[in-house]
């Protein structure tokens, strides 16, 4: 089944167009990378799956139903989004990752927190951090798993393992994989490396110029950059 | 003090004037034009005044408190220019504010709702709120504009508008509270307040002057809390739209 359809989706702000005749659908349980040129439109491609933005033109539906039809609230925890810069609020480590419980009036529970933290190599005393007393790499993922905390169906990441060094990417993305597999949860995500790309991808989205220039399986990506 | 005495005091004015011009500060005009208008404003008031407490009509004890109300919302709104209904939520949060502070003192019967005790006390609480509310919409506006990072990765965890904004909300509410908070802090030690001071100049005997002034300090603080509180809680709705997005600035 298709958990997200986009249909001929245009995105135009001031006047310029950034994301145009987009189409394309994803596969619950998916791991789709996208990638293409800096500026060409992934990250507001992102916030329009998120609906922190609603299309100009087109539709995106949610498990066969127009996005702007669900309470925005109710689906932006179904469909998850971290960021490309990732912003821990003021406060600590702990208090960031409450705010994904509190969020859906529940309590927090530390013991999976700890348990998340754990699987992307943060250690317990992270808990008591705040934002700048960690580095880039540390802040993004905190950021991760802060959303993963909301327990989406979809999330959607946005370059997170830029500022990773390669053992932290790994680690990163065998933990994703493990989240799809286990959990079905669908991955939307964006990079600039082309390994991830073939490391995590099975299907591939490229733009160029706020249109999609290349859209199937990674293997045929990869074998049409070949020739 | 004698007309004529007050009318020397204009030399002050015009020592302004002619360090302005020499200086070059190009304020000359606004400051003639400024003290002309005090007069002429205080001197109208004054009669108006003199006028209504003769009268004391509740109606137009009303009325009156009302334009002031009305007054203050046109000036705070102007403060507001990024809020939709700047205007209505200036208005209403004002008036809302007024009407539980000085209900309040009425029902304790610190004061009577008679022109003579209504309308100064009212002009000062409605001024303070005016100015409070004026910050309040600067910050929010300011804040969005700052914190917009932050207020949208609270909206994709799934946060209603309310409470990504927060944070904004509480630090606007704080900072319109602030000049307020340090002026009870330092009363009487850095400044003896012009009701105060005015009271005694006339002739009241300090303390029941001070008498007065503590329930006004009072009454000021819990009126600037209620009109913040108000307008930054109906405020915020305007940088959202009906998808919970920000509105870009
Ligand atoms: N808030 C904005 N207002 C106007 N234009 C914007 C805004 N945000 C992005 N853009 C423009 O939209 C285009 C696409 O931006 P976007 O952030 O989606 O690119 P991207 O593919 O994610 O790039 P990168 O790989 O560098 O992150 C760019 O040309 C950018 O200048
Ligand atoms: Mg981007």
């Amino acid at each position: 089944m298709n958990i997200i359809e986009c249909d001929k989706v245009a995105f135009v702000k001031n006047g310029n167009t950034i994301l145009q005749n987009v189409s394309f659908v994803v596969g619950e349980g998916d791991i789709v990378g996208i990638t293409g040129p800096s500026g060409s439109g992934k990250s507001s491609l992102l916030r329009l799956v998120n609906l922190l933005q609603s299309p100009t033109k087109g539709n995106i539906f949610y498990k066969g139903k127009n996005i702007l039809d669900y309470n925005p609230m109710l689906l932006r925890r179904e469909i998850g989004y971290v960021l490309q810069k990732p912003y821990i609020f003021a406060g600590t480590v702990y208090e960031n990752l409450v705010y994904s419980y509190t969020v859906r009036n529940l309590q927090p529970d530390k013991a999976e927190m700890l348990a998340f933290m754990d699987k992307v190599n943060l250690t317990p005393d992270f808990l008591d951090k705040k934002r700048n007393e960690m580095s880039g790499g540390e802040q993004q993922r905190v950021a991760f798993v802060r959303s993963l905390l909301v327990k989406p169906e979809v999330l959607l990441l946005d370059e997170i393992t830029a500022a990773l060094d390669e053992a932290n990417t790994e680690i990163l993305e065998n933990f994703i994989r493990q989240q799809t597999e286990t959990k079905n949860i669908t991955i939307i995500f964006i990079t600039h490396n082309i390994e991830q790309l073939r490391r995590l991808a099975q299907n591939v989205i490229c733009i160029k110029d706020g249109q999609i220039d290349f859209q199937g399986t990674a293997q045929k990506y990869f074998s049409s950059r070949e020739q | 003090m004698s007309n004529w005495a007050l009318a020397l005091t204009y030399i002050l004015p015009t020592i302004a004037i002619i360090i302005s011009y020499r200086e070059r500060l190009g304020l000359e005009r606004d400051i003639i034009i400024g003290s002309i208008r005090a007069v002429i404003q205080l001197s109208i008031i004054g009669l108006i005044l003199k006028f209504i407490f003769s009268l004391d009509n509740v109606f137009i004890t009303s009325l009156i408190l009302l334009i002031m109300v009305y007054n203050a919302t046109l000036v705070a709104a102007k403060r507001g220019e990024k809020i939709v209904h700047a205007k209505r939520i200036s208005f209403v949060s004002i008036l809302l504010s007024l009407i539980i502070t000085l209900g309040a003192l009425i029902l304790v019967k610190a004061i009577s709702y008679t022109p003579g005790e209504a309308i100064p006390i009212s002009g000062m609480v409605v001024g303070n709120s005016m100015i409070a509310l004026g910050v309040l919409y600067k910050n929010l506006a300011d804040s969005f504009f700052d914190r917009r990072d932050e207020v949208e990765v609270k909206l994709c965890l799934g946060a209603k508008p309310r409470e990504a904004a927060r944070g904004l909300i509480r630090n606007s509410i704080k900072l319109a509270m602030a000049p307020t908070v340090d002026s009870m802090k330092t009363m009487g030690i850095v400044q003896l307040p012009g009701m105060m001071t005015g009271l005694i100049l006339a002739g009241t005997a300090p303390e029941i002057a001070i008498k007065y002034q503590i329930m006004v300090m009072f009454m000021i603080t819990g009126s600037v809390t209620i009109a913040g509180f108000s307008a930054s809680y109906w405020a915020y709705r305007s940088f959202f739209n009906d998808k919970a997005q920000l509105y870009d600035i």
